[in-house]
């Protein structure tokens, strides 16, 4: 077994907002995409010894993406026993995407996850030993992902991939039909119904995409959702969280009728953070749909930070509100404790964790925020996906790109089908990289693709 | 007396069986319930058609009788799909279904090693897992070294005609019994398949005046590379005297052609006779759906799986219950064959009832039958136990071939017998077995499925099911099968040599033309433009017609051909890692406990199989590559 011959590329540290970030490239291509890149005094890279190190300026379109350090390994002296080039550059995802994205467009590919190990192993640098623990790890993975628990945001790729495979493979299938069966079997407008059929897929495609820029992206971060009763202070903590006043601050409850949503970055982590409109029986049709949305906010959210008024009680539909999530996503607040603590709340303290805060006086800000890091560090793995999304969105440029090629041949009436559908086919394949509903050509790729990306 | 090869069945399979093997100097047995039932056409008198015209080509390339035999027999000549593109074209050929069977008795006859023994096969002569023989149903036995089993609709198979059933093999001839209850014995997996036919009606029963004329094509298109290449100096002629008559020993009867006195000088093709079309009306779908209950289909009286892609009339009215109209296809048996087929109307109704349904069709108001429809239920053996050699798994030196794998259609059928045919000469010379790979032919498609997935409905070959349509064309089969030939060794070194100069030429013209540049850009880019033919180019070449197509498809669809040959050889690359012997699928207790089971089952040949098996993982491929690694390491 040999690895691939092409150069792949990914962010190997972890998210967050570290000192620094590193990029890993491996392959043949890794030195010249190097020399394309990358700006230093002296000689060229590939003109430098294995082990070495130099300090310059990553180049992407004509500016400066970053500045760091290249480090260089020439085969077989490196992870992967290919020629290798990492770029530590500036912490945070949006230096990193950067390099990323300059190392991409010289020419590498977004790694597979777990592809760097997989050519570790298959060029024979991980032994036996190392070998078992893979097959170990790939087998919880799998075992997780059968218990449904894996990957928020990548299921959600995953379900919007499967959704456009399934569309597209029905279509495929109407087109093959014109190939191995009489037109006297077969409607006589099926090319037609395809060719629009498509285009709304090519449309739904586009749509994804255009939602996927990279500010975008680090944005969509984790979601915190601020849920609770009206008028327990929620804008209050959206504001003090911001440090600005985002949020109308009213005294009448039920002020924040929509939900409203901000971004901002906690200890390095993206997060989008949602203000929801207090949860109470109404009759205001327009309230009634704050609240709708609100729930469903609590629902998508990865940390729920729930607000009781100290000096209130804490009632069933508090207790119904918390129940809907796990205890390790959900963050619960006493606030305007400079008030007073009514024997509920103290009662319901002592069962569980509840932060007791004054928002109006800001005593307690810290402490939320550090109970925000803390979760967000531990449920990390299922927040963080600019990587994933990378590859993703290569997927489905690829798809869409071969999706106008077919619609541009079918237009015409002479239309010769089976370039079409070969285009098609081709879609077809790429979506179902994303899926792992395609084996062929992705097979030993596919081998740890449950596996960390960049590993 | 010992043979190298035994083939059981006649049928199309048998006959590719036997002939690929004697035609490679083995010593072969063709054991048949009647000689002259070799190569019956026993249901539609036509050879091709979409994808199976692919098969047909490759089988002549490799040197089989098939196309040949159907070129010599044809009565109507079709191309369809000729607005799709050369990667779905196909030929379409309406045969004289006598003929058909004559010549191809004459050519059995006349092949050296190869005897026709006329009996019937009650069972398999094993030792220790390995075949050696065939019982006759009188007990005796013929020894052979392997076996290769091309039964058809015979194993166990029950005719049905509305609520009557009785054993039969196929019309008017006898069931076997036995041999499918010994091949459960030893392990095999049987299953019960459906087919059926339509009725055959008089000739001059039908008011022809009043259906729509389907001519075939002049000139037409053959099949087969010699009889496209003889038609210019050589006639197969069949008067007194020619080698392959006095070979069949039938003096004074003409083979193929049989008012070929009238049309002398006689040459493949000359003289098609056209098919006619007419449809079923509101009348026929009523008469279909009144006596529904009484069909032996759904009444319930089969319990085997039908063919989906050529539905009875019956299920036409039932599942497609909107359209109030089928084509009916009437095609000639033969040149003056006494019969027509109407395809489209096979079914399994009370013959009253058929004949009241067929008379409501236009043309057949006076419909008089010479045979009636029937169903017919029959015996499979699961191919997923068989290896791509078409060996089964369980006993050594055993293949199969045909509708016994679950297959329908002539043309699959040949494509599995030649293949079988080949690899039990080559189990009896000590050498590997040959196969073919979906990357190159529409035959390895055909098995890669049959042995990977399996199937529970008669499996036919469509262009869909390739993955390489682009690349496994038609139009050259003869390139792609080139070198298998030469290994193979039965196409000849005249016809060999001639096909490598053609590649060469082909190969050098296209770079010739990548290279020269002309008034806008070089010649492959202005023969990319629609509507610009090679012959259009300044500076085209004398070359033979055969080079220029290719030329002209490898040029114009150079960027789809590149692609898929890229993806190809990803492909033979995973197929080329091959799954050792030594694996234990039990004690790889990292995979999952269903995915093991399939692996034990199904016993893939390589990583590659094994990934097309359904409900195998990349994850536990992932696995299984590793262990292989490992495996590999410590040994």
């Amino acid at each position: 077994m040999k690895a691939d011959s092409d150069t792949i590329a990914a962010i190997a540290t972890a998210p967050g907002e570290g000192a620094i970030s590193v990029v890993r490239v491996s392959g043949p291509g890794s030195l010249e995409i190097a020399d394309r890149i990358f700006r230093c005094r002296g000689p060229l890279p590939s003109q430098r010894a294995g082990g070495s190190f130099v300090y310059g300026y990553v180049i992407h379109e004509g500016t400066v993406a970053d500045e760091g350090l290249l480090l260089i390994y020439r085969a077989p002296r490196s992870y992967t026993r290919e020629d290798s080039i990492e770029i530590q550059g500036h912490g945070g995802s949006a230096a990193s995407q950067r390099i990323l994205r300059a190392i991409l467009d010289a020419g590498a590919r977004p790694a597979n996850p777990g592809e760097f190990t997989q050519r570790a192993f298959l060029n024979g640098r991980i032994d036996l030993l190392q070998a078992e623990a893979v097959l170990d790890l790939i087998r919880a993975r799998s075992d997780r992902a059968a218990a449904a628990a894996l990957d928020q945001m990548e299921g959600r790729l995953s379900r919007i991939f499967g959704l456009m495979y399934d569309r597209l493979l029905r279509l495929a299938a109407e087109m093959e039909a014109t190939l191995d069966f009489g037109d006297e079997e077969l409607p006589p407008t099926i090319l037609q119904d395809v060719a629009l059929r498509l285009q709304a897929v090519e449309q739904e495609m586009a749509l994804v995409l255009s939602t996927w820029g990279e500010g975008h992206l680090l944005r969509e971060g984790a979601l915190v959702v601020i849920g609770g009763k009206p008028n327990v202070g929620k804008s209050t903590l959206l504001n003090s969280l911001l440090g600005t006043q985002r949020a109308i601050v009213n005294q009448v409850p039920g002020t924040t009728r929509d939900t409203i949503e901000e971004h901002m970055v906690i200890d390095g982590y993206p997060v989008r953070i949602v203000d929801t409109a207090g949860l109470r029986d109404t009759d205001c049709e327009v309230e009634g749909e704050g609240i709708r949305r609100a729930r469903h906010s609590i629902q998508k959210a990865d940390i729920l930070i729930y607000m009781m008024d100290a000096s209130g009680e804490v009632d069933e539909e508090d207790l119904a509100a918390l129940r809907a999530k796990d205890e390790g996503h959900t963050i619960i607040l006493a606030n305007k404790s400079d008030l007073a603590i009514s024997e509920s709340i103290r009662s319901y303290m002592t069962k569980t964790t509840v932060i007791a805060c004054s928002l109006v006086r800001n005593e307690g800000i810290a402490e939320i925020k550090q109970r925000i890091a803390d979760q967000l560090k531990s449920q990390s793995s299922s927040i963080h996906h600019s990587a994933i999304s990378e590859r993703h969105r290569k997927i489905l440029v690829l798809a869409i790109k071969d999706i106008q090629e077919a619609l541009l041949i079918l237009r015409d009436k002479d239309a010769e089908i089976p370039l079409a559908s070969s285009h098609i086919r081709s879609a077809l394949e790429h979506l179902g990289e994303a899926n792992g509903r395609v084996y062929h050509e992705e097979l030993l790729q596919n081998i740890f693709s449950r596996f960390c990306i960049g590993k | 007396m010992q043979y190298e090869v035994i083939v059981v069945g006649a049928g199309h399979a048998g006959c590719e069986a036997a002939l690929a093997a004697a035609r490679m100097g083995a010593t072969t047995a063709l054991i048949t319930l009647q000689s002259q039932a070799i190569a019956r056409m026993s249901c539609n008198p036509a050879v091709g058609g979409i994808a199976k015209s692919h098969i047909v080509c490759e089988i002549d390339s490799l040197g089989g009788e098939m196309a040949r035999n159907t070129d010599y027999t044809g009565i109507q000549f079709r191309t369809l799909n000729t607005k799709k593109g050369p990667a779905v074209q196909a030929f379409r050929v309406q045969c004289d279904k006598d003929a058909y069977s004559l010549r191809m008795q004459a050519v059995v006859r006349a092949a050296p090693n190869l005897s026709v023994i006329e009996a019937a096969v009650d069972g398999l002569q094993c030792h220790s897992g390995r075949v050696c023989g065939v019982v006759l149903n009188d007990q005796s036995v013929i020894q052979a070294n392997t076996v290769i089993l091309t039964t058809g609709t015979f194993l166990r198979g029950m005719i049905h005609i509305g609520a009557k059933q009785y054993p039969g093999g196929r019309n008017g001839e006898p069931a076997v019994p036995n041999l499918s209850l010994q091949l459960r014995q030893m392990g095999f997996r049987i299953g019960r398949l459906k087919t059926g036919t339509p009725p055959r009606i008089r000739k001059e029963s039908i008011a022809w005046e009043k259906l729509s004329v389907q001519p075939g094509e002049e000139p037409p298109s053959f099949f087969s590379d010699e009889v496209r290449q003889e038609q210019m100096f050589h006639v197969e002629h069949c008067e007194s005297g020619s080698s392959l008559e006095s070979s069949c020993g039938r003096s004074g009867q003409a083979l193929f052609h049989v008012e070929q006195s009238a049309l002398r000088p006689w040459s493949p093709g000359w003289c098609q006779v056209p098919c006619y079309i007419t449809h079923t009306t509101t009348e026929t779908h009523a008469i279909i759906r009144e006596n529904l209950s009484k069909s032996s289909m759904y009444g319930g009286n089969i319990t085997g799986t039908g063919v989906r892609y050529c539905p009875s009339i019956e299920d036409k009215i039932v599942k497609f219950a909107d359209k109030d109209s089928h084509h009916v296809f009437l095609e000639p048996e033969g040149r003056t064959h006494p019969d027509i087929y109407p395809n489209g109307t096979s079914n399994s109704l009370p013959e009253d009832i058929q004949e009241r349904m067929i008379r409501s069709i236009p043309g057949m108001e006076r419909a008089v039958f010479s045979k009636w429809a029937y169903a017919i239920e029959y015996d499979f053996c699961d191919p997923t136990q068989l290896f791509h050699s078409l060996e089964s798994k369980i006993i050594e030196g055993l293949y199969m071939a045909g509708q016994i794998n679950g297959t329908t259609g002539y043309e699959e059928a040949a494509g599995q017998g030649f293949l079988a045919g080949v690899n039990a000469v080559r189990k009896c010379r000590g050498l590997n077995s040959w196969t073919l790979s979906r990357t190159e032919s529409y035959i390895g498609v055909l098995i890669d499925d049959l042995v990977t997935k399996g199937t529970n409905e008669p499996y036919r070959m469509f262009t869909s099911r390739a993955e390489y349509r682009l690349l496994l064309r038609q139009d050259n089969a003869c390139f792609r099968m080139l070198p298998h030939a030469k290994e193979i060794g039965i196409v000849g070194s005249e016809v060999l040599n001639r096909w490598q100069r053609q590649a060469q030429e082909i190969r050098t013209e296209i770079a010739r033309l990548e290279k020269t540049a002309s008034q806008a850009g070089t010649l492959a880019q202005m023969l990319r433009r629609t509507g610009v033919s090679y012959a259009d180019l300044n500076g085209a070449l004398p070359l033979d017609s055969k080079v220029v197509e290719q030329v002209e498809i490898e040029v114009k669809y150079a960027g789809y051909i590149t692609r898929e040959s890229q993806q190809a050889l990803k492909l033979q690359q995973i197929d080329s890692q091959l799954i050792p012997n030594w694996i234990n699928y039990d004690s790889i207790q990292t995979l999952r406990y269903e995915c093991r089971e399939k692996l034990k089952r199904l016993r893939p040949e390589s990583i590659g199989q094994a990934a097309r098996i359904s409900g195998v993982t990349p994850a536990d491929i992932a696995i299984l590559a590793i262990v292989i690694k490992r495996g590999e390491g410590t040994r």
